[in-house]
């Protein structure tokens, strides 16, 4: 055996050693910072539900708008049509206003429509109309992931 | 321990060699090398070069704005450590002991404006500092990585500044926050999961106070002693501060 070939293999073992930890600890690092950020990510939340309960249809008189500032949202009524308009502002969620020509968003002026429409300021996009259901006790309740398409009503026997 | 050391050792009784065994007082430095290791040696001294250049000592070439950066930094870490004492990160009660520290906490006004303007006075002067650095170009090689380190503190003092901004639980804080996670969540594809990241629920409340209170108090505060660490050991390594390199 000559001198270059005992001094090639430990060589040679040493640099697999030294990727194999390498990677052993690379993987470690990226699957502690994976682990760290699925912690961080709540599974559970404090907040207000966003499926919640409003109250009979009778609470809200036909032709009216009432604002839950808590919600964030105006339950509107026509007649035998129920429907829930977010009124957190599309541009940077500050609360809008029910005005005389629709909604205003204090913040950073975007105007809104009655249908919730945007006809001024910096706001990107409509109003959202939320999904609302009867409840067998005959609540409203409104799911605020599910966004419909504006005039979407919920029908009431009456 | 040189011989002259030994020699000064040897001439005190007891009491003076427990006091010496504390405070290491040596001969006056005679030599160069003796007054490099005066520097060296001490905890306190040891942050400086044991050599710096004549010039780039003169107060006109740095405004001292480094140094002011990071004796507001200290001024904020001790004043905040104090606010803590009396401080409860929870809805129902951030508030009012904000206003307990305005009101019956003794020294609770003073140390409270004291954090709130030396926090504004830390971005400014690290901005300052930034200008000053750019406007002289010590961020050009070979004090370019210092330069990246330099804007991340930028960053983090700002995080700072806006983890701070919600603790006071008003109206101002509150909407503030709001205001600028939804900006967040304007990034492409992952900015809704970015904000309630942040936030810890889809909307400003118990838990995003809690998050900013963590990041403000621990997180943040830690990356930033240990960065700026690294960017005075990086000032020295680079060959200490920047002057005209016909100095050189």
């Amino acid at each position: 055996m000559s001198d270059h070939d005992s001094k090639a293999a430990p060589k040679g073992r040493r640099e697999f050693l030294t990727l194999l930890s390498g990677s052993a600890l690379t993987v470690a690092g990226l699957a502690t910072a994976g682990a760290s950020l699925v912690y961080l990510r709540p599974r559970v939340t404090y907040g207000p539900p966003s499926r919640l309960s409003v109250g009979k249809p009778e609470l809200y008189g036909s032709g009216s708008q009432v604002a839950l500032p808590e919600a964030k949202m105006v339950i509107r009524r026509q007649g035998n049509k129920v429907a829930a308009i977010s009124t957190v502002c599309t541009h940077l969620g500050c609360t809008v206003n029910p005005s005389e020509t629709g909604f205003d968003c204090p913040c950073h002026g975007s105007t809104y429509d009655e249908r919730g429409e945007v006809t001024g300021g910096p706001a990107p996009k409509a109003l959202a109309w939320y999904r609302c259901t009867l409840a067998p006790n005959g609540e409203i309740v409104v799911d605020k992931h599910q966004v419909v398409a504006a005039d979407t009503f919920l029908e009431i026997q009456s | 321990m040189s011989i002259r050391e030994v020699a000064v050792a040897d001439e005190a009784g007891l009491l003076g060699r427990i006091y010496r065994s504390i405070f290491r007082v040596r001969p006056v430095p005679q030599t160069e090398l003796e007054r490099s290791q005066a520097v060296a040696s001490n905890f306190f001294f040891h942050i400086h070069s044991a050599k710096v250049y004549e010039e780039t000592l003169k107060f006109k070439k740095t405004l001292g704005l480094g140094l002011f950066s990071l004796f507001t930094f200290v001024v904020l870490v001790i004043t905040g450590i104090l606010l803590m004492f009396y401080y409860v990160p929870a809805p129902e009660q951030a508030y009012q002991r904000m206003l307990d520290l305005r009101g019956v906490v003794s020294f609770g006004t003073f140390l409270r404006n004291m954090h709130r303007w030396g926090a504004h006075a830390m971005v400014g002067l690290v901005i300052l500092h930034m200008m000053r650095v750019y406007l002289t170009g010590a961020h050009k090689a070979p004090r370019e990585l210092n330069w990246v380190i330099g804007v991340v503190l930028l960053l983090l003092t700002l995080f700072l500044s806006f983890t701070g901004y919600l603790l006071p639980w008003d109206q101002l804080a509150y909407w503030a926050i709001m205001v600028g996670t939804s900006i967040a969540s304007y990034a492409p594809v992952v900015g809704d999961q970015i904000r309630f990241f942040l936030l810890g629920d889809d909307d400003v409340g118990r838990e995003a106070l809690l998050r900013f209170y963590v990041l403000h108090v621990v997180v943040l505060p830690a990356v930033l002693s240990a960065l700026i660490g690294l960017h005075f050991w990086r000032i020295r390594k680079d060959g200490g501060l920047a002057r005209p390199s016909t100095d050189e």
